[in-house]
Protein backbone atom coordinates (compact mmCIF):
# COMPACT_ATOMS: atom_id res chain seq x y z
CA UNK A 1 0.00 0.00 0.00
CA UNK A 2 1.23 3.32 -0.81
CA UNK A 3 2.32 5.44 2.03
CA UNK A 4 0.31 8.82 2.89
CA UNK A 5 2.90 12.22 1.76
CA UNK A 6 1.05 14.16 3.71
CA UNK A 7 4.43 16.72 3.95
CA UNK A 8 4.62 16.31 -0.07
CA UNK A 9 0.66 17.76 -0.09
CA UNK A 10 -1.18 21.32 -0.69
CA UNK A 11 -4.28 22.45 0.86
CA UNK A 12 -5.30 25.71 0.45
CA UNK A 13 -7.93 28.58 0.54
CA UNK A 14 -7.35 31.73 -1.29
CA UNK A 15 -8.67 34.86 -1.63
CA UNK A 16 -6.87 35.53 -4.64
CA UNK A 17 -6.92 34.37 -7.83
CA UNK A 18 -5.77 30.85 -8.02
CA UNK A 19 -2.43 30.05 -9.86
CA UNK A 20 -3.11 26.71 -11.65
CA UNK A 21 0.00 26.10 -13.07
CA UNK A 22 2.07 26.43 -9.74
CA UNK A 23 -0.53 23.58 -8.07
CA UNK A 24 0.15 21.76 -11.06
CA UNK A 25 3.80 21.72 -11.26
CA UNK A 26 3.59 21.56 -6.95
CA UNK A 27 2.81 17.80 -7.79
CA UNK A 28 5.10 17.13 -10.51
CA UNK A 29 7.41 15.04 -9.61
CA UNK A 30 10.19 12.67 -11.96
CA UNK A 31 8.83 9.31 -10.68
CA UNK A 32 5.27 10.33 -12.39
CA UNK A 33 3.74 9.42 -15.63
CA UNK A 34 0.21 10.83 -15.20
CA UNK A 35 -1.13 14.26 -13.71
CA UNK A 36 -5.23 14.60 -13.73
CA UNK A 37 -6.78 18.17 -12.65
CA UNK A 38 -10.45 19.25 -12.07
CA UNK A 39 -10.81 22.53 -12.43
CA UNK A 40 -14.42 24.02 -11.04
CA UNK A 41 -15.54 26.68 -12.20
CA UNK A 42 -18.43 29.31 -12.05
CA UNK A 43 -21.06 28.69 -14.43
CA UNK A 44 -23.19 31.45 -15.90
CA UNK A 45 -26.64 29.86 -14.84
CA UNK A 46 -28.34 28.54 -13.04
CA UNK A 47 -31.46 26.47 -12.73
CA UNK A 48 -32.27 28.84 -15.85
CA UNK A 49 -30.91 31.88 -14.09
CA UNK A 50 -28.33 33.89 -15.38
CA UNK A 51 -25.65 34.21 -12.57
CA UNK A 52 -24.09 37.31 -11.89
CA UNK A 53 -21.34 36.24 -9.41
CA UNK A 54 -20.47 33.60 -6.39
CA UNK A 55 -19.48 34.67 -3.09
CA UNK A 56 -17.35 31.90 -1.00
CA UNK A 57 -16.70 31.42 2.35
CA UNK A 58 -15.83 29.21 4.82
CA UNK A 59 -15.22 27.55 8.31
CA UNK A 60 -11.53 27.84 7.22
CA UNK A 61 -9.96 26.08 9.83
CA UNK A 62 -11.89 23.17 9.36
CA UNK A 63 -12.27 23.23 5.74
CA UNK A 64 -8.50 22.76 5.19
CA UNK A 65 -8.34 20.51 8.02
CA UNK A 66 -11.05 18.04 6.01
CA UNK A 67 -9.76 18.62 2.53
CA UNK A 68 -5.85 17.65 4.64
CA UNK A 69 -8.45 14.40 5.12
CA UNK A 70 -9.43 13.75 1.95
CA UNK A 71 -5.51 14.46 0.56
CA UNK A 72 -4.46 11.69 3.63
CA UNK A 73 -7.64 8.81 2.54
CA UNK A 74 -6.78 9.22 -1.10
CA UNK A 75 -2.96 8.19 -0.57
CA UNK A 76 -4.39 5.39 1.10
CA UNK A 77 -6.82 4.53 -1.49
CA UNK A 78 -5.45 5.24 -4.63
CA UNK A 79 -1.85 4.31 -6.20
CA UNK A 80 -0.92 8.22 -6.31
CA UNK A 81 2.35 10.39 -5.74
CA UNK A 82 1.52 14.09 -4.81
CA UNK A 83 -1.92 16.31 -4.37
CA UNK A 84 -2.94 19.88 -4.57
CA UNK A 85 -6.53 20.97 -3.43
CA UNK A 86 -7.07 24.61 -3.38
CA UNK A 87 -10.34 26.81 -3.23
CA UNK A 88 -11.16 30.33 -3.78
CA UNK A 89 -13.12 32.60 -1.05
CA UNK A 90 -15.25 35.39 -1.68
CA UNK A 91 -16.84 36.97 -4.99
CA UNK A 92 -15.83 35.10 -8.05
CA UNK A 93 -17.31 36.37 -11.27
CA UNK A 94 -18.26 33.94 -14.37
CA UNK A 95 -15.83 31.86 -15.69
CA UNK A 96 -13.09 31.86 -12.59
CA UNK A 97 -11.92 28.92 -10.96
CA UNK A 98 -13.16 28.20 -7.36
CA UNK A 99 -11.40 24.48 -7.04
CA UNK A 100 -9.03 23.01 -8.27
CA UNK A 101 -7.46 19.53 -7.80
CA UNK A 102 -4.42 18.20 -9.00
CA UNK A 103 -3.41 14.72 -8.59
CA UNK A 104 0.03 12.81 -9.86
CA UNK A 105 0.53 9.29 -10.29
CA UNK A 106 2.69 6.96 -11.91
CA UNK A 107 -0.22 5.92 -13.83
CA UNK A 108 -3.23 7.70 -14.76
CA UNK A 109 -5.79 5.13 -13.86
CA UNK A 110 -5.08 6.13 -9.98
CA UNK A 111 -4.34 9.75 -10.89
CA UNK A 112 -8.33 9.83 -12.67
CA UNK A 113 -9.72 8.08 -10.11
CA UNK A 114 -7.98 10.05 -7.31
CA UNK A 115 -8.97 12.85 -8.55
CA UNK A 116 -12.49 11.91 -8.79
CA UNK A 117 -12.96 10.90 -5.57
CA UNK A 118 -11.26 14.11 -3.99
CA UNK A 119 -13.58 16.68 -5.75
CA UNK A 120 -16.70 14.27 -4.99
CA UNK A 121 -15.91 14.36 -1.48
CA UNK A 122 -14.69 17.76 -0.97
CA UNK A 123 -18.29 18.65 -2.00
CA UNK A 124 -19.67 16.75 0.23
CA UNK A 125 -17.43 17.36 3.91
CA UNK A 126 -15.55 20.47 3.41
CA UNK A 127 -17.19 23.31 5.24
CA UNK A 128 -17.85 26.03 2.34
CA UNK A 129 -21.18 27.17 1.08
CA UNK A 130 -21.88 29.64 -1.69
CA UNK A 131 -24.32 32.48 -2.54
CA UNK A 132 -25.19 32.95 -6.03
CA UNK A 133 -26.33 36.59 -7.19
CA UNK A 134 -28.67 36.87 -10.15
CA UNK A 135 -30.41 39.96 -11.40
CA UNK A 136 -33.37 39.30 -8.95
CA UNK A 137 -32.03 38.28 -5.95
CA UNK A 138 -29.57 36.10 -4.22
CA UNK A 139 -29.61 32.13 -2.91
CA UNK A 140 -27.42 30.19 -0.58
CA UNK A 141 -27.26 27.11 -3.30
CA UNK A 142 -28.55 24.01 -2.16
CA UNK A 143 -25.83 21.85 -0.51
CA UNK A 144 -25.06 18.31 0.56
CA UNK A 145 -25.42 17.86 4.13
CA UNK A 146 -22.16 16.19 5.58
CA UNK A 147 -22.93 12.97 7.59
CA UNK A 148 -22.09 13.28 11.41
CA UNK A 149 -21.61 9.84 14.09
CA UNK A 150 -24.83 10.46 15.16
CA UNK A 151 -26.05 9.28 11.29
CA UNK A 152 -24.37 5.73 12.10
CA UNK A 153 -25.66 5.68 15.55
CA UNK A 154 -29.16 5.64 14.66
CA UNK A 155 -28.58 3.02 11.74
CA UNK A 156 -26.91 0.82 14.00
CA UNK A 157 -29.74 0.81 16.92
CA UNK A 158 -32.17 0.60 14.03
CA UNK A 159 -30.71 -3.00 12.60
CA UNK B 1 -28.44 26.10 33.86
CA UNK B 2 -28.40 22.74 36.57
CA UNK B 3 -27.45 24.40 39.87
CA UNK B 4 -25.55 21.37 39.98
CA UNK B 5 -22.86 21.33 37.31
CA UNK B 6 -20.42 23.81 36.79
CA UNK B 7 -20.85 26.68 34.39
CA UNK B 8 -18.25 26.34 31.02
CA UNK B 9 -17.92 28.63 28.32
CA UNK B 10 -18.21 27.47 24.93
CA UNK B 11 -17.62 29.80 21.59
CA UNK B 12 -20.38 28.79 18.78
CA UNK B 13 -19.57 29.97 14.83
CA UNK B 14 -22.37 30.61 12.82
CA UNK B 15 -21.46 30.49 8.56
CA UNK B 16 -23.69 31.11 5.30
CA UNK B 17 -27.50 31.61 6.14
CA UNK B 18 -27.62 31.12 9.87
CA UNK B 19 -25.19 33.96 9.76
CA UNK B 20 -27.78 35.86 8.51
CA UNK B 21 -29.94 34.52 10.45
CA UNK B 22 -27.91 35.34 13.67
CA UNK B 23 -26.66 38.47 12.74
CA UNK B 24 -23.30 37.68 13.90
CA UNK B 25 -20.63 35.29 12.93
CA UNK B 26 -19.89 34.26 16.42
CA UNK B 27 -21.20 34.01 20.31
CA UNK B 28 -19.73 33.49 23.44
CA UNK B 29 -22.52 30.88 25.70
CA UNK B 30 -22.12 29.90 28.96
CA UNK B 31 -23.76 26.39 29.82
CA UNK B 32 -23.43 23.88 32.30
CA UNK B 33 -20.65 21.24 31.70
CA UNK B 34 -20.84 18.14 29.73
CA UNK B 35 -24.48 19.56 28.34
CA UNK B 36 -24.71 18.57 24.95
CA UNK B 37 -24.50 20.20 21.27
CA UNK B 38 -28.51 20.17 21.37
CA UNK B 39 -28.49 22.31 24.55
CA UNK B 40 -26.35 25.31 23.09
CA UNK B 41 -28.73 25.21 19.60
CA UNK B 42 -32.23 25.33 22.55
CA UNK B 43 -29.85 28.57 23.90
CA UNK B 44 -29.32 29.85 20.19
CA UNK B 45 -33.10 29.44 19.58
CA UNK B 46 -33.89 31.38 22.61
CA UNK B 47 -31.90 34.17 21.29
CA UNK B 48 -33.29 33.71 17.74
CA UNK B 49 -36.07 31.59 17.20
CA UNK B 50 -35.83 31.77 13.42
CA UNK B 51 -33.30 29.09 13.76
CA UNK B 52 -35.99 26.42 15.23
CA UNK B 53 -37.13 25.47 11.31
CA UNK B 54 -33.30 25.29 10.07
CA UNK B 55 -32.85 22.55 13.12
CA UNK B 56 -33.13 19.24 10.73
CA UNK B 57 -31.00 20.74 7.75
CA UNK B 58 -27.86 21.62 10.04
CA UNK B 59 -24.58 19.29 11.37
CA UNK B 60 -22.78 20.06 14.48
CA UNK B 61 -19.27 20.29 14.72
CA UNK B 62 -16.87 20.66 17.77
CA UNK B 63 -13.35 21.23 17.64
CA UNK B 64 -13.84 20.97 13.72
CA UNK B 65 -14.98 17.75 13.64
CA UNK B 66 -18.57 16.16 12.50
CA UNK B 67 -20.35 15.56 15.81
CA UNK B 68 -23.81 13.81 17.18
CA UNK B 69 -25.91 16.25 18.35
CA UNK B 70 -25.58 14.48 21.88
CA UNK B 71 -22.13 15.22 22.24
CA UNK B 72 -20.93 16.84 25.72
CA UNK B 73 -19.48 20.16 25.36
CA UNK B 74 -16.66 21.46 27.60
CA UNK B 75 -15.28 24.46 28.44
CA UNK B 76 -13.22 26.42 25.62
CA UNK B 77 -15.05 24.18 23.41
CA UNK B 78 -15.52 25.74 19.11
CA UNK B 79 -19.04 24.59 17.86
CA UNK B 80 -20.40 25.29 14.58
CA UNK B 81 -24.06 24.63 13.31
CA UNK B 82 -23.09 24.31 9.57
CA UNK B 83 -26.20 24.43 6.98
CA UNK B 84 -25.31 21.82 4.06
CA UNK B 85 -22.02 22.32 2.15
CA UNK B 86 -21.55 23.89 -1.02
CA UNK B 87 -18.25 24.09 -2.27
CA UNK B 88 -17.04 23.34 -5.32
Amino acid sequence: MPMPAPDFDLLLLAHEPLNLSSLIEHVRTPSDGAIVTFDGCVRNQSHGRRTLYLDYEAYETMAVAKMREIATEIHTKFSIDRVAIAHRLGRLKIGETSVFIAVSAAHRPAAFEACRYAIDTLKRTVPIWKKEYFEDGAVWADGELPRAPEDTATAKRAS
Amino acid sequence: MSDSAPAIRVKVLFFGRLKEIAGRTEDILDLADGAPIEALFARCVARQPELERYRSSLVASRNQEFVAWSTPLHSGDEVAFLPPVSGG
